[in-house]
């Protein structure tokens, strides 16, 4: 058994709102090839095993996983896709790892949405298809729904969620991967259009078009492929009751649940006190404050306030979504967790430019399927 | 239109699409709970005496203890507003000039998703007491559209 497991290199392409010039395995093969520079292995020699995530109807064909192999180097290999968010796949490529059947494993995940034409209709597919699916409501009544409940539970305003989209897409402005950065106030946030009140449309994430892979290897084999290698010391991944009907509106337990198993694997108690930093969900901004708190690092209540009080900031003591989030870079699907975990091991390297934050040793990745799911994954990495 | 589609020079593209029809059976559950719909005008649910918890719309497992439930009770058409929304967009993403007023109504420890009607917007609230009102019994077909939607009892 391995039992250590670092990312060894990244490669990423794309996170533009289109990328018409590109086919889908075009820009995996320019991710891919980035990673296998960046970690130094020859994919067809030196990577053993392969891990993609996709969701067939995103993807616009059945069993996508039989159009992955080639673009990543895995034709004739161990390789598989799981239909999750990156964050499951990263969750995956570690395990495979940790087995000691393999000792250098790639994983993978994009988002191609700019394709997808009527992304509308297929998230509305993921619905209840008896229950909820017959009212044809367009899906981000979830959403809508529960920032209400979570508001009125917790006592966070409009505009403290306001305050997320203002801090990240300010952040995003640093980034120059991030494709939604922007200067705005507060009252640009508020006075935008209704989507399902309490939502606004300024608070969700747009799409964008990117692809991500990570190479991940055993303490043996990334102690000969690089001197800074980004140790994965916990990784936790829980899914709710999904239906509407049974799941608790303001609080997202599936994120609580899916930290403490990635908490007690790198023996956190306190996580406020070890983590320095944090890249979590922000496709609704309202969803921050809350996966803040679920992640235990605030009390109910505390993450809206903290917020607008710049606690959050990259000057802050605790800086959430320094890449800008989804909301400055793009809602990249199951290519989120991946983007997150990417902005992340940037910071832990010292690459990460002009918003490198000084002296960071912990951070924290957390990731959310989306609507209408109730499943969220966390990964702590460490330099 | 996009401003790549109005781009006589934007890349060249393949559109494909797809005809996807599911039959969804209800199951020994949602039978029983459509059923009640249809031919009483009643919310049943499943109540677990392990868990204490009740159901609803009634199913024939626990979620929690996974145990078999048989005991259906009838848990009324009243309930409270637990959230809700207004909606401006409709299922396609198009834009919507008057929102879409949904509520997720409690039932026992679950409940139930439909339209608020018969109330302004504005008057809506988290608490708010609301009853069912059901479509008359001869248009009903067994599905949650059988439902019009719910309405504040005053």
């Amino acid at each position: 058994m391995n039992e250590r497991v670092a990312i060894v290199g990244v490669g990423w392409a794309g996170f533009r709102p289109a990328t018409p010039e590109l086919s889908y395995k075009e820009l995996m093969y320019d991710a891919a090839v980035r990673a296998y520079t960046d970690a130094g292995v020859n994919p067809r020699r030196d990577v053993e095993s392969f891990v993609t995530v996709a969701e067939d109807f995103h993807e616009g064909v059945s069993i996508f996983d039989e159009y992955v192999p080639d673009q990543l180097g895995a034709a004739l290999k161990s390789m598989q896709t799981i239909c999750g968010d990156g964050l499951h796949g990263l969750a995956t490529a570690y395990m495979l790892v940790r087995t000691g059947q393999f000792d250098i494993v790639a994983v993978e995940g994009h988002s191609k949405a700019s394709n997808l034409l009527t992304k509308d209709e297929v998230t509305a597919y993921a619905q209840d298809p008896v229950l909820n699916r017959p009212l044809r409501f367009n899906t981000h009544f979830v959403a809508g729904m529960e920032m209400n409940r979570y508001l009125y539970e917790t006592g966070t305003t409009r505009a403290q969620c306001a305050a997320v989209v203002v801090k990240n897409r300010f952040n995003a402005l640093a980034n120059p991967s991030a494709a939604y950065g922007a200067d705005l106030a507060l009252e640009d946030v508020l006075s935008g259009p209704m989507l399902s009140t309490p939502l606004g449309r300024r608070e969700v994430a747009d799409h964008a078009d990117g692809a991500i892979t990570m190479v991940l290897a055993s303490e043996q084999a990334a102690q000969h492929l690089t001197d800074i290698p980004i140790w994965i010391e916990g990784v936790g991944w829980c899914n709710d009751s999904p239906s509407l009907e049974s799941r608790p509106w303001g609080q997202a337990l599936y994120t609580t649940q899916a930290a403490q198993m990635a908490y007690r694997q790198a023996r956190i108690n306190n996580p406020l006190q070890v983590i320095d930093f944090a890249e979590v969900d922000d496709i609704y901004a309202y969803k921050e404050l809350q996966t803040l708190e679920a992640l235990g690092f605030f009390r109910p209540g505390e993450a809206g306030e903290l917020t607008a009080d710049g606690f959050t900031t990259p000057a802050g003591e605790l800086p959430v979504n320094v890449s800008g989030g989804s909301l400055g870079w793009g809602h990249l699907f199951e290519a989120t967790g991946l983007a997150r975990a990417l902005e992340v091991v940037l910071q832990l390297r010292g690459e990460a430019g002009v918003r490198q934050l000084e002296d960071v040793e912990v951070g924290l990745v957390q990731s959310w399927r989306g609507i209408p799911t109730t499943s969220g994954a966390v990964a702590i990495l460490s330099n | 239109m996009t401003l790549l589609k109005r781009n006589p020079k934007a890349p060249q593209a393949w559109q494909g699409n797809l005809p996807v029809t599911s039959r969804y059976t209800f199951g020994l559950g949602g039978e029983r709970f459509f059923r009640a719909i249809k031919d009483e005008g009643k919310i049943l649910g499943t109540h677990c005496p392990k868990c204490e918890r009740t159901y609803v719309p009634g199913t024939i497992f626990c979620e929690r203890c996974l145990g078999k439930l048989d005991e259906w009770v009838d848990v009324g058409t009243t309930g409270n507003v637990h959230t809700f929304t207004l909606l401006y967009e409709n299922y396609d993403g198009s834009p919507r000039e008057e929102p879409e007023i949904i509520a997720f109504v409690s039932f026992g420890d679950g409940g139930i998703v439909h339209r608020l009607g018969e109330v302004d917007a504005e008057e809506v609230e988290i608490g708010m007491e609301v009853e069912i009102v059901f479509k008359p019994q001869s248009e009903r077909e067994g599905s949650i559209l059988d439902i019009a939607h719910f309405r504040p009892i005053i």
